[in-house]
């Protein structure tokens, strides 16, 4: 009960956030976006078809009206057709989100586990040999380019210049082998990229952690190292991990694969987004602009019940 | 009891204190032989774009001098592209539009997010506090590539979308860690004595405390000039970053139709001077917040 | 009372703790040399930065490393040589043999956890008690240090008990294995004034009932004065003066502890002057001065106290380290 009165103001809480993201998206995309009134007409309309194509898509209508007519759409979550292909952008997003969870999600999560070890590694031996080595080596991973990184890796291993093993590009989750086939090259390189800035990250959390005084009390009543490390220092340094994981969330689902799923062609929400900004297709942005809103919303939510599980401290007033 | 000759005095204090922070960050960067080299970099980059700019070198990066796919020779260090461009003429024309978008990114990012910021943190709890932070908050969630294009979309055929989008969103960061150093600074004795001696609120803001955060500007300005850089990359990659002249994200997106059929010259000169560019960027700006941390100490 | 004479349970000898920093080695303690005897306390004295939570640091084998080490001397505990000790049989001592506890109630124990399970944790791994066991010992040990309803509070968290009760859970934690010596870092000076005083008492309550050692380490000669029956003296690193408490208060020998005395409030119709406090700061541990380290805060310095160092020397039994020593009553 204390947890849905919670969530309730939370989500009342989050109101503005969409209303904003919503509101400066419309404005620049919509409002002030491109004409599309001779997009859809022929060669020398006359005054009387211009007029009927601005009538049909609502230019000639108040600001407060159209952008009314947004909200509307945001909240029955119908956002119409896109405007290229002519399907609906519902099913759109039903087709495509569950392709780049497929593809982001190994990424993310084996970036984030290699992050917090090589963190917690370069952390026990703080100024020593290995902790140099880490560090040095995610100063250089973060200086390389995700773009230069996606390149090189499909060279080096999906080209015959390389070791030739996998697809150059494109998409299958048909059988476990395709998926395994596919994601392998797009993982390597999302792993790549954000393990510098994840282990660098997770060691300074660590560091950080390991300076409390209950670690020099730990020590002082002869706890491995061992325990010390996985059980006391790591539950204590969750809070942070857990907010930079649930914030990436949203954007790993909704737009952080674009540059790969571009690149490769594959068919996610991303390729999609790039492919609606390439012809401005206004419906099918929209829809992606709002509920990235949504989401972030419900990872701020997400957040703060996790914040509850791991820290006693925190209470959801 | 306070005079008011104590309490001008108390503004020396701070200005004296803040002149013996910048004196020994320069000494203990010039200690820092890392930071020192890739300082080093910097500037010879610095150079070339200046070079660039002024057209001593690569003013022929647009002319067909050769054939198609050369390899590296004395004429054409690294070889030409699929029409017979010089590939190292475009990857050092390149460095001056590199420049240019992290300079002016990073300057205008963080002039805004320190101003904005330094106005949330003064007025912190009031209205306009809420509303710089709602803004921040806003700006954070639209999807960064998203944005981008929808300034595109707006500005019509301007070359600047790109720069206006990244000012836009990166002035965030710098606003808040600014935003937090401020509300720290609000409560110290020499802004209530400023307060008291009826300094008004607009020189005490802008005079008096934003010089302070003077060093966390400067971090986060080293920080967004390579963020910058590095989405220029991408989102000329992507056909929504720059629109005139030459990029090594251009290149890099020429280069994709090519590395296939085994030719590398293009997709390895810019990586390698963006790579370079970055890393000594990323080691100076590290170096530098070390120089200027209060809580290291001069040495290794 | 005097002091026995036994073989002491704790044999500290030229003990020398060095820190790596940017700037050069410091010594945070340098040469010194204790003994400490079964159920005796014995407090350590100093300013912050003297070098005592250092000592005491370092009897646990707990200087941070790097950038600490151990440069020189010896610990003996018990008969056994703890310096060079691996960290595993370091780890089998520390909480079960020797027990530390710190100053900061606040933040010494571990937010995330559960008082019994920070408690039963110490319990298992040095006595080897099953999880049922363990609980019922540590509801126990909470009863002993007068945690009312132990029963319940021992699933609560730190942030839910009061300073003082978290104390008490310190010592509750650290008395759990019987140790021989107790190692209290500054236990009562975050506290407020009632309550610094009920920890104290409880301290030495539990001493006698346990029967251990007791090193106090504090910047109150007022606490020692109350709880210990010798007390040694630190400056800057190395040991200044150590006596029995009665002669010690009585009859100071070296100047700085003639100082501390002086500094210490006492009410006296009579007399509400200001407070005489020590002129000048503590030296700098980077940059010593060549002869005794106090000289240039002394008003009883001479040329020859500016060219050597004193030793410690001998008279019955205390020792000081001065060349012009107070002679009369303070």
């Amino acid at each position: 009960m204390e947890l849905l009165q919670y969530s309730i103001r939370k989500i009342i809480a989050g109101i503005p956030l969409i209303i904003g993201v919503t509101l400066i998206s419309f404005l620049l995309m919509v409002y002030f976006g491109p004409d599309k009134t001779f997009d859809l007409l022929g060669k020398n309309p006359t005054a009387e078809e211009i007029a009927e194509v601005r009538e049909q898509l609502g230019y000639n209508k108040p600001f407060v009206v159209r952008y009314a007519e947004y909200l509307r759409e945001l909240v029955t979550f119908d956002f119409g057709r896109s405007e290229s292909t002519g399907e609906p952008v519902t099913g759109l997003l039903a087709r495509t989100i569950p392709v780049s969870a497929a593809l982001s999600l190994p990424g993310f999560i084996l970036g984030n586990l290699l992050g917090v070890l090589l963190g917690l590694l370069a952390a026990f031996y703080r100024g020593g040999a290995p902790d140099k080595f880490i560090m040095a080596s995610a100063a250089v991973g973060m200086s390389i380019s995700f773009l230069i990184v996606i390149i090189a890796f499909q060279i080096i291993f999906s080209s015959s210049f390389g070791l030739n093993l996998f697809p150059v590009r494109g998409w299958s989750m048909d059988t476990f082998g395709d998926y395994v086939r596919y994601v392998t090259v797009p993982t390597l390189a999302m792993v790549f990229v954000a393990l510098g800035y994840n282990t660098r990250f997770y060691r300074s959390v660590i560091v950080e952690e390991m300076n409390r005084d209950h670690v020099r009390t730990a020590r002082a009543f002869g706890v491995p190292p061992a325990q010390l490390y996985y059980k006391l220092i790591l539950k204590n340094a969750l809070i942070p991990i857990i907010t930079r994981i649930m914030f990436s969330i949203p954007f790993v689902i909704i737009s952080g694969s674009l540059l790969i799923e571009q690149y490769f062609g594959i068919p996610g929400v991303g390729k999609a987004t790039y492919d609606a900004i390439t012809t401005g297709d206004q419906p099918v942005l929209k829809a992606v602009v709002a509920l990235t809103a949504i989401l972030l919303v419900a990872a701020q939510l997400l957040t703060d019940i996790l914040y509850r599980a791991v820290d006693p401290r925190v209470s959801l007033r | 009891m306070s005079t008011r000759a104590d309490q001008l005095h108390a503004l020396d204090d701070v200005s004296g204190h803040r002149e013996s922070l910048w004196s020994k960050a320069v000494y203990k960067f010039r200690r820092d032989r890392a930071g020192m080299w890739s300082l080093a970099v910097v500037l010879v980059y610095m150079v070339v774009a200046i070079g660039v700019i002024f057209g001593w070198w690569a003013t022929s990066w647009a002319e067909l001098e050769g054939g198609k796919w050369e390899a590296p020779s004395a004429d054409h260090w690294f070889g030409t592209n699929i029409i017979g461009q010089d590939i190292f003429d475009r990857a050092i024309y390149s460095t001056r539009t590199s420049f240019e978008v992290g300079l002016v990114v990073a300057v205008l990012a963080t002039a805004l997010g320190g101003v904005l910021g330094a106005l949330a943190g003064f007025f912190s709890g009031s209205w306009i506090d809420e509303l710089i932070i709602w803004i921040m908050g806003v700006l954070d969630s639209i999807p960064f590539i998203l944005f981008v294009a929808a300034i595109a979309y707006s500005l019509g055929d301007t070359p600047y979308a790109m720069h206006i989008a990244m000012i836009a969103t990166f002035w965030i960061t710098a606003g808040r860690l600014i935003r937090g150093e401020v509300i720290k600074l609000r409560g110290q004795e020499y802004v209530e004595a400023a307060h008291a001696i009826g300094v008004p609120e607009v020189v005490i803001i802008f005079r008096h405390i934003l010089p302070n955060t003077s060093h966390i500007l400067l971090v986060q300005a080293t920080i967004t000039f390579v963020a910058a850089i590095k989405s220029e990359v991408i989102l000329s990659f992507l056909g929504i970053g720059v629109k005139e002249g030459m990029s090594w994200g251009l290149m890099i997106a020429e280069s994709t139709r090519e590395v296939l059929a085994g030719f590398f010259n293009n997709f390895l000169a810019a990586s390698a001077l963006l790579f370079g560019l970055v890393m000594a960027f990323n080691m100076f700006s590290d170096a530098l917040q070390d120089a200027l941390d209060p809580r290291t100490v001069a040495g290794e | 009372m005097s002091v026995s004479r036994g073989t002491p349970l704790l044999r500290v000898r030229d003990l020398a703790v060095e820190f790596a920093t940017p700037q050069g080695t410091v010594r945070a303690v340098d040469g010194i040399s204790f003994d400490v005897h079964e159920n005796e306390t014995v407090g350590i004295v100093g300013e912050s930065g003297c070098g005592k939570t250092v000592t005491g640091l370092a009897i646990l084998g707990l200087i941070p490393s790097p950038p600490g080490r151990i440069a020189a001397g010896s610990i003996q505990f018990a008969g056994r040589e703890l310096v060079g000790l691996d960290e595993e049989a370091l780890r089998a001592v520390r909480g079960s043999d020797i027990s530390m506890i710190f100053q900061e109630p606040m933040t010494a124990l571990n937010p995330v956890f559960t008082v019994g399970s920070q408690m039963t944790d110490v319990l298992k791994r040095h006595k080897g008690l099953t999880a049922e066991q363990a609980r019922r010992e540590a509801i126990d040990m909470l009863g002993k240090v007068g945690i009312p309803a132990a029963a319940r509070r021992i699933d609560e968290y730190p942030h839910q008990l009061s300073g003082g009760m978290r104390q008490r859970v310190m010592i509750a934690m650290a008395l759990s294995c019987g140790p021989k010596l107790l190692v209290a870092d500054e236990p009562s000076t975050a506290l407020d004034v009632t309550t610094q005083a009920q920890v104290l008492e409880l301290i030495n309550a539990l001493q006698d009932e346990f029967g251990m050692a007791v090193i106090l380490i504090t910047h109150d000669l007022g606490v020692v004065a109350e709880t210990c029956r010798r007390a040694i003296v630190m400056y800057c690193g190395k040991i200044v003066e150590k006596a029995p408490i009665e002669p010690l208060f009585d009859r100071p020998r070296h100047p700085y502890t003639h100082g501390l005395l002086d500094s210490i409030p006492r009410i006296r119709a009579d007399k509400l002057d200001r407070l005489p406090t020590i002129e000048g700061r503590v030296p700098d541990l980077l940059h010593l001065p060549s002869g005794c380290r106090f000289a240039d805060r002394c008003a009883r310095a001479t040329n020859e106290c500016r060219a050597a160092e004193p030793d410690l020397r001998r008279d019955g039994d205390a020792a000081f380290a001065c060349f012009h020593p107070w002679e009369g009553a303070a």
